[in-house]
This record gives structure tokens, sequence and C-alpha cells, in this order.
């Protein structure tokens, strides 16, 4: 129950469509059974590629701004925005860099590559070992409910306003199921030259 | 290696003395096996990950190209795997660059099990190692603390005992390619079916003399998920909404204009 | 530790082990290796058909007992040392070989769990066997054994052994030993493995349960 990586608790999840992928996280940050913000969003974008990170809330933060470091440094000298794919690579190698003395987090990347236009989602464990699916990737303290309601509502090629409706209410009703989630939501719908990101009802228990 | 960082281990060590535990890694869970047939040899897996009783990915890839004739089945922590692989695919290249030779087996053999050695286990990775080289076909098999192994048929992982009974009851001296990729695939199949941590499909990997390698990703799938019958699709509208916002992801490109004064 | 009870600690969690039966013996024409083929983690054996007998040298090799990777290490660090020596200075002796063992084992004494015998056979001294057990000291005798099943055979072996014994009375004195061992110790069987060492080179000998279980 108070392992580093939930002591803050908090969940995300991505998922891809027809052309068009999604990333969705809760906004609490909490300290134990303690509410602290409901307003601690779980999703950095760094151009076009989105990075959903939970776990232990210090390294969160730690980490989104290793990675707006390193992704700026990467635009200046590419004069372009990464990658999904280069970005996954270099997520799982900051991470194993410090294969003994882990960052606490369960990163996530979502995207659509520019040169290609097709979606991309991976997931990481702590130390960067990528899992690479081509239909969900979830994290957090309730991936086990994650899990669950991906595999039974999840479809392949859905719609961009479908694929919303999917991920929300995997998130939401997992999130129910977490005393440790909640407390609000953030869905963001990727599509090659639109980013739509939207703000959910959600219970505040 | 020389950039791993131990910057949060001292913390990390005070985050476990207050807390129960830490996170635990993916596992590969994992049955691997390798067989040597008359001119080649072939390895091959199962797809499953886990974390704790979790099933992390259903069709991960476990075998590992370190050259384009070596390659390597991997069980254990799947981060260790992957890395301690690439790690030693690319300064086996480099080497081979170096010598102006193909790389060998037993080169490879070498510089993963000094690796592993010198992290006394922490790098928990443990590989069967093929491939052919100008000197023939080579199937090993190594230890997260640095033993290697050399036989004929190598089993590794949570299901290696599941896999090595298919692989005792069936090997023969003599092997073709065909006898060989079928025992293989049985053995895993005997992991992905009776091992709690190892499912999903098997892949294959063949090396022969003086051939490319053939990697058959999922060679067999004897679990394809049934398609669901009927939809859990929502309307449009169902998921409340408080708020929206339409993100700016057009490239801004800037202009310097000469302004007169 | 406290510099008189050495603590020789276990085998690391999941660590591969030697549990071993292996020997050493001179005879007329120069020295013999043996040992059983198993290596085990806890219960489950991971090899039934191990060499556990390692060539350093043309004519120098070794028997291995304890962690198999401490073992293999050391092995291969020994094998360079000598070839670099080779290169200088032309044939190493069997006792500087089992001067290089030693100091490995004797320095990395707490990292280590290494039992190892070093036999070999040089133009000058003929056959020789070291002993180098746990703690790194080293001990030449005319014959040696060592691992968990040389407990079972120390009586048999202490009465049995003679000196410059004929090539087949050892191999037969090493075959009888060995059986003993293996069929005493839950750790060590598989087949018997044999190195003869003489001015002539090496020689490789197997020999299957059915040849020496019920001899």
């Amino acid at each position: 129950m108070s392992d580093p990586s939930s002591i803050n608790g908090g969940i995300c999840v991505a998922m891809t469509g027809k052309d068009c992928v999604a990333i969705a996280c809760d906004l609490r940050l909490g300290s134990q059974s303690l509410g602290v913000s409901n307003k601690f969003e779980k999703i950095f974008p760094f151009g076009h590629v989105f990075l959903g990170l939970t776990g232990l809330a210090t390294d969160v933060l730690t980490l989104s701004e290793v990675f707006r470091y390193k992704t700026n440094l990467y635009k200046l000298r590419e004069d372009r925005y990464i990658e999904p794919q280069t970005f996954t690579q270099l997520v799982s190698s900051t991470l194993y860099e410090k294969r003994f003395g882990p960052y606490f987090t369960g990163p996530i990347v979502a995207g659509i590559n520019s040169k290609t236009g097709k979606p991309y989602i991976a997931g990481f464990d702590l130390i960067g070992c990528i899992d690479e699916a081509k239909d969900f990737v979830v994290s957090g303290t309730a991936s086990e409910q994650l899990f669950g309601m991906c595999e039974s509502l999840y479809e392949p090629n859905q719609e961009s306003e479908d694929l919303f409706e999917t991920i929300s209410q995997a998130l939401l009703n997992s999130a129910d199921r977490d005393a440790l989630s909640g407390w609000g939501a953030v869905v963001y719908i990727i599509k090659k030259n639109e980013v739509i990101k939207r703000y959910l009802k959600t219970r505040q228990d | 290696m020389a950039g791993l960082s131990f910057e949060n281990y001292q913390r990390n060590q005070f985050l476990s003395s207050r807390t129960n535990g830490t996170p635990k890694a993916t596992s590969t869970g994992t049955t691997i096996v390798g067989v040597k047939f008359n001119g080649g040899v072939v390895i091959a897996a199962d797809t499953r990950s886990t974390q704790g009783p979790i099933v992390a990915n259903k069709n991960c890839a476990k075998l590992h190209r370190m050259a384009p004739r070596i390659w390597c089945a991997g069980a254990g922590t799947a981060a260790d795997t992957e890395e301690v692989t690439k790690l030693v695919g690319s300064n086996l290249e480099l080497h081979s660059l170096y010598a102006g030779r193909a790389p060998r087996v037993v080169s490879a053999l070498q510089m993963l099990k000094q690796h592993l050695f010198k992290y006394q286990g922490h790098v928990g990775a443990y590989l069967i190692v093929a491939g052919v080289d100008p000197t023939g076909a080579h199937l090993f098999s190594i230890h997260a603390h640095g033993s290697t192994d050399v036989g004929f048929y190598q089993s590794l992982g949570s299901g290696s005992l599941a896999a090595m009974a298919v692989l005792e009851a069936n090997w023969k001296p003599e092997l073709t390619k065909e006898e060989a990729m079928t025992l293989a695939a049985d053995a895993i199949e005997a992991g992905i079916w009776n091992d709690l941590g190892s499912g999903s499909n098997v892949d294959l990997c063949v090396m022969e003399v003086g051939k490319d390698a053939a990697y058959l990703r999922n060679h067999r799938t004897p679990n394809v998920r049934e398609p669901k019958q009927q939809s859990y699709k929502f309307a449009r509208g169902t998921t409340g909404i408080l708020s929206q916002r339409v993100l700016d992801v057009c490239q801004v490109e800037e202009q310097v204009v000469d302004v007169e004064a | 530790m406290n510099g008189i009870q050495v603590d020789i600690n276990g085998l690391k969690r999941g660590e591969v082990n030697l549990g071993t039966s292996i020997m050493a013996v001179t005879f007329k024409d120069g020295v013999i290796l043996g040992a059983d083929s198993r290596t085990t983690t806890g219960a489950y054996i991971a090899n039934r058909v191990t060499d556990k007998l390692t060539r350093v040298h043309e004519k120098i090799w070794c028997c291995r007992s304890g962690s198999a990777a401490d073992t293999q290490a050391v092995a291969d660090i020994v094998q360079y040392y000598l070839d670099l020596y080779t290169t200088q200075f032309g044939e190493p002796s069997t006792k500087a070989a089992a001067s290089i063992f030693k100091s490995l084992c004797y320095e990395n004494k707490d990292n280590l769990t290494a039992g190892i015998i070093v036999a070999g056979y040089d133009d000058k001294n003929k056959g020789e066997v070291y002993s180098i057990p746990l703690g790194g000291s080293i001990h030449k005798q005319p014959y040696a054994i060592a691992g968990s099943g040389s407990t079972f055979i120390y009586g048999y072996c202490d009465k049995n052994f003679k000196d410059n014994m004929a090539k087949d009375e050892a191999i037969d004195f090493i075959k009888h030993s060995l059986s003993q061992a293996i069929k005493w110790d839950g750790s060590s069987g598989g087949v018997i493995r044999m190195v003869v060492l003489t001015a002539e080179g090496a020689e490789r000998l197997i020999f299957y349960p059915d040849d020496y279980e019920q001899l």
C-alpha cells in the first residue's frame, strides 16, 4: 500500500485509434489518504509528443523537467521536434541510467509520428523497459483496474470522438475504484494536426 | 555502461526504510530455449511479460539481435536483458569493424559474462546466446552471476523446467532444421501452457551456417483472442466535460524583418 | 569477519552452484584430473553434462568447485595470464599457474566461493597437483579431492592411493572414488569426466553411469 510509487497516487492511460491517439490522467495529488491537490496534471507535452508520468510526485516533476531540458536541447540541435519513437528511446535510456537508484515512476508516451502519420504509444517500468503496445498502455495506482477496463472497452480503429468516450470511461471507472486516484481528470485527443484537451466531470470524493 | 548513476541510491534506501518495499521492475517470467541442428541453431521464446501477477504485455519480443547472425533470448529483468544485449551488441559491431571480421558467438559470450560477473548478479539477465560465425554454429546459456554453459539444447526462465522436460524427452542427435524448429517451439509451448509466468505466442529465430538469420516473429499463435461478439462502444456525449481547449500544434515559423526607423 | 574465523558466506541467492565431486591424482607418467558433471541451482539440475575440467594452458588444467560464475571468471583470468606468460617467458610451470590461482583466490577471498584443484604436467617437475581451498591457501599434494562429494571418499582415497601408479590403475582409482562420491552426494552426478596430462599432451576420457555405477 505504501511503497514509494503509491504514496501520492494517480493514474495515466493511453490508447490508439484511427489516425489518432488519446492520453488521459487524473488530477489528484495526495499524501497517503490525505488529498493535497486537485490540479496535479500528470501529462506533459513535448512538441507533438505527450508524456504521462505517474508514481512518486517528486520524481514526476523531476523527470518532467529532465525531459523538458533534453527535448529542448534536441530541438536546438536538430531544428525539429522529437518524434514519439525517438522520445521513447530517450525515456528508456534516461530511466536505465538510474538502474540502481531508480525514479519511482511509470511513464507512458503517446503521439503521432509526424513523418508517417502513424499513431504510437508506449509504456515503461521504473527502470526503462519499453512496453510497445498497439492497443493501450496504463500506469499508476489503479493500473490493475485500468487493465481490466481497457481490456474490455477497447476496440481498434475508433474515430477520435469515440476514442475519447472509451478512454474517459476507462479512466473514470478505474479511478472510482481506487482511493488514491480521481479528483478530476484530463484527456488529450491527439490527431495529426489537432490536439484537444478536455477536463472531465468526475466525482470529488 | 560506465554511465550508470547512483544519484538516487541513498534517497531510495531511506524511502524504502520508511515504506514497505520498493516497486517491482518488469520481469519477463519467460520460457526460452535453444536447440542446435545440423548446420545451424535455433532459439525460441514465449511473448508474455509480467509485473508481479499482472500480464504487462501479451506480445513482447524476447529475442534480441546482437549481430546480424548472433541472436539472444532473454529471461529475468526485462530492462536488463534489453540493455545488456544492446550494449554488448554495439561493442560487438565496433569489434568486428576493428577486426575486419564477422563477429563470433564466443566473443559475445565472453563480453556478456564478464559484464554480468562485474555486476555480481545485480544485473538480472539470464540469456541464451546462439549464432553462426566463420567457426560454425554455437549455442550457450548465461546466468545473471556470469556463469556459462555449453550444450546441444538449453532452456532458461521460469518455464525452463517444462521446456527442459520436452527437450529431454524428444531431443536426438543429428536433428534437421525443421525438426529443431518443431522441438524448440514445442518446448516453448510446454512453458506457455504449464508455467504461469509464460504465455501467448512463440517467437523463433533460425540461424544457419552461411545464411542470413531468419527471425520468425509469432511463429506460433496458439492464444488468439476470440473477437468480441458485441461492442461496448459508448454513445458520443456519454462523458461529462467541464471545459475543452484546442491546442495549437502548428509549428510557429519565425522570420526576422528589417524595420525602417 | 573477526580475522580468525573467516566468514565464508554461502552462495548469493539464485547463484549457480557446482555441488561437485572433483579430484586430481599424480601417477607414473603425469597427472589425471577427474570430475562429475552436475551443476545445480537449488534443487534443479541446471546442467547434467557440465565440463568442470577447465584448460588454462596446454598441459595445465584445473577442477572447479563452488560458484560456477566465480570459478569460470578466475579460470578465464588465469588462462589469460598464462597466455601472456608464455609469449614472454615460454612454457609456465604448474606451480606458477597454481600461484596465480592462489593470488586471485586469496586477494578476493571475501568475494569468491571457489575451491580449485590445479593439476599440470611440465617436463622438469612431471605431474603435480595443487589444492586451493576456499580461503585461498595452497597445498601441494600427491593427490587432491574437493567439492561436496569429496567428504564421502576421504577414507577410501587415503586407503587406496599409491604413489607412481600406472595409467590404468590411476584411472580405476579415480573412477572408483568418484563413483562413490556421486553415489552418496546428492549434488554430484551425471558422467565422470577425466583428463590425462602426460608428456604426450592432454587426453580426454568420459565414463557414463553404466560404466561406473556397478563397479
